[in-house]
């Protein structure tokens, strides 16, 4: 028998209703009857959890259930948080998930913050120095590939040296944050 | 009054009236929320880190230059007293809440309070009557510099400052101003405003943060977003959002005073009269009067009450206050007569002084 809707699948469902004028039994096939809007969930998917919502609205992916806390699903290595887990409290359980979670926090943080996904605002002195001193190796290091490019190998040894000096500088900077943890 | 003392001791600086439109702007404060690389966060750390990091921040601020700080653990205080913290706006509901591993770290004027281990190890905060929000900044900075020197800080060259929470990774730091916004709230124009300011990433809410009402028409706006713009964009923003909102709120009040003065007379007075004469006073009420003599004081109707009782009223008619006040735990019928009874108190200096001069009539 055909669906009496589409007339294209065969009957899946018998669906029977309530009407003023008695009950009313009507053959549809799946499709049908979960486009009538009388079913609250496809029969092909379970309803949306409130963790798959969170995940879709803060991370634009479902997250299916068979991937829960594996396949790569980061855990963080200091508190074992997973990302899973994260979407699901919102709250990240140590400074390490930042690490851990990085690829992924750029969607997460746009969605919260307007879009915006990098500090600009307060450096702390301790890092700043740090930064500071890295941007300059970074300049200097393209410098010194444009000289050897244009076969300028005399200064390109000059900034070589230059590089090094500030490499030395920069491992003699205490750790950031005042207490040396030996990073 | 046996308890003058006491109630001398529990005003805190931000309660007296003080600074630019101060009629409007009740407070300003400024919170940093920071972490120390190498702990977990208080949601997730062990007992023994939780009082490594209460040691690290103690000895960071107490040892070396003896700043004038006070440490104390949420351990140590009885519950009520926590809760007075809470009513002076010193420690958050969370804080006080967290008594295993919370303590507080407070300043000699109280106007910077350091919650340890609350969400985030530590948030600095900073309090300032009135609209002073470069003031409260560059106080809280001056902490956070201080703390930074000594403190292993959590911090990320691309997402800025670590919290627990990602809605306040990047600056950390919430700016918010309190603001008395009755002719606002009695004109509706309020609820016109509020959705408006979110959509510029600031949030007008109850004056105790997150799905607060706003008792006696007090509002806290704040910065909603921590990413993406520094502490000085912010700061700018905010004061821009406010000084927007308190001339609507003066516009509204001329309003008010000249098409229904009379109107506006009758309710500013029976508010007062209720303040002074009421034998029992649920807190709702009290802070309704509250809002509508306070007014009264700004508009110029009633010329012989003290915004500074006002002030302290405001405070000390919570639960925590009263009853700590009375010394003992109260019903809530006891709350709402001890409640009467400190307004009846506090105001009857004015009806004494009005007494001796009276009004021509």
């Amino acid at each position: 028998m055909l669906c009496e809707n589409c007339k294209e699948r065969p009957v899946s469902v018998i669906l029977k209703q309530e009407t003023p004028n008695g009950p009313v039994e009507r053959n549809l096939c799946d499709q049908c009857a979960f486009n009538l809007q009388t079913f609250s969930f496809s029969p092909q998917q379970e309803p949306m959890s409130i963790q798959q919502f969170l995940s879709q609205w803060l991370t634009g992916e479902a997250i299916q259930p068979q991937t829960r806390g594996n396949q790569g699903m980061p855990e963080c290595p200091e508190c074992g948080l997973t990302f899973h887990r994260f979407l699901e409290i919102g709250k990240f359980g140590c400074p390490v998930c930042y690490d851990t979670f990085r690829e992924r926090l750029p969607r997460v943080f746009g969605k919260l913050h307007n879009g915006s996904t990098a500090h600009t605002g307060k450096i702390p002195a301790s890092f700043n120095e740090k930064m500071t001193i890295r941007k300059k190796i970074e300049a200097l290091r393209a410098s010194m590939q444009e000289a050897i490019q244009e076969e300028r190998f005399e200064q390109a040894a000059v900034l070589r040296d230059e590089v090094n000096e500030w490499k030395r500088k920069l491992a003699a900077e205490p750790a950031e944050g005042g207490i040396s943890d030996g990073e | 009054m046996g308890n003058d003392k006491y109630m001398q001791n529990a005003v805190t600086g931000w309660m007296v009236p003080h600074g630019e439109h101060s009629d409007i702007v009740m407070s300003t404060r400024i919170r940093l929320a920071r972490n120390l690389r190498g702990f977990r966060f208080p949601i997730s750390f062990p007992h023994e880190e939780a009082e490594k990091i209460g040691e690290l921040i103690a000895d960071a601020l107490l040892i070396p230059e003896k700043k004038g700080y006070s440490y104390t653990r949420m351990s140590d205080l009885k519950k009520l007293d926590r809760q007075t913290l809470v009513e002076k706006h010193l420690i958050s509901p969370q804080l006080a809440d967290a008594v295993m591993y919370g303590a507080v770290l407070l300043s000699e004027d109280e106007t910077v309070s350091i919650m340890v281990n609350e969400e985030d190890h530590l948030r600095i905060q900073c309090i300032y009557p009135g609209l002073q929000i470069e003031n409260a900044y560059q106080k809280a900075d001056e902490t956070d510099n201080l703390l930074e020197s000594r403190l292993p800080y959590a911090f990320d060259e691309q997402f800025g400052y670590l919290t627990s929470c990602p809605s306040n990774t990047g600056t950390g730091m919430r700016a918010s101003v309190m603001l008395h916004l009755p002719a606002l709230t009695m004109t509706k124009q309020i609820n016109r405003i509020i959705p408006a300011v979110s959509r510029l990433g600031m949030t007008v809410r109850g004056s105790y943060g997150e799905g607060s009402e706003a008792p006696g028409n007090v509002y806290q706006v704040s910065n909603q977003l921590t990413l993406g713009k520094s502490e000085k964009e912010i700061l700018a923003e905010l004061a821009n959002i406010v000084s927007r909102i308190i001339a609507h709120e003066r516009k509204s009040r001329e309003m008010l005073l000249g098409k229904s003065r009379l109107a506006l007379e009758n309710r500013v007075f029976r508010a007062l009269g209720t303040l002074s004469y009421a034998r029992l006073l649920p807190s709702a009420e009290a802070a309704r009067c509250l809002s509508d003599v306070r007014l009264g004081i700004d508009l110029g109707l009633i010329e012989d009450v003290d915004m500074n009782i006002l002030n302290e009223l405001m405070v000390f008619m919570q639960s925590g206050f009263l009853q700590n006040y009375e010394g003992e735990e109260l019903t809530s019928e006891e709350l709402d007569s001890s409640r009467a009874k400190l307004f009846r108190e506090r105001l009857q200096r004015r009806t004494e002084d009005s007494s001796r001069n009276p009004e021509s009539p």
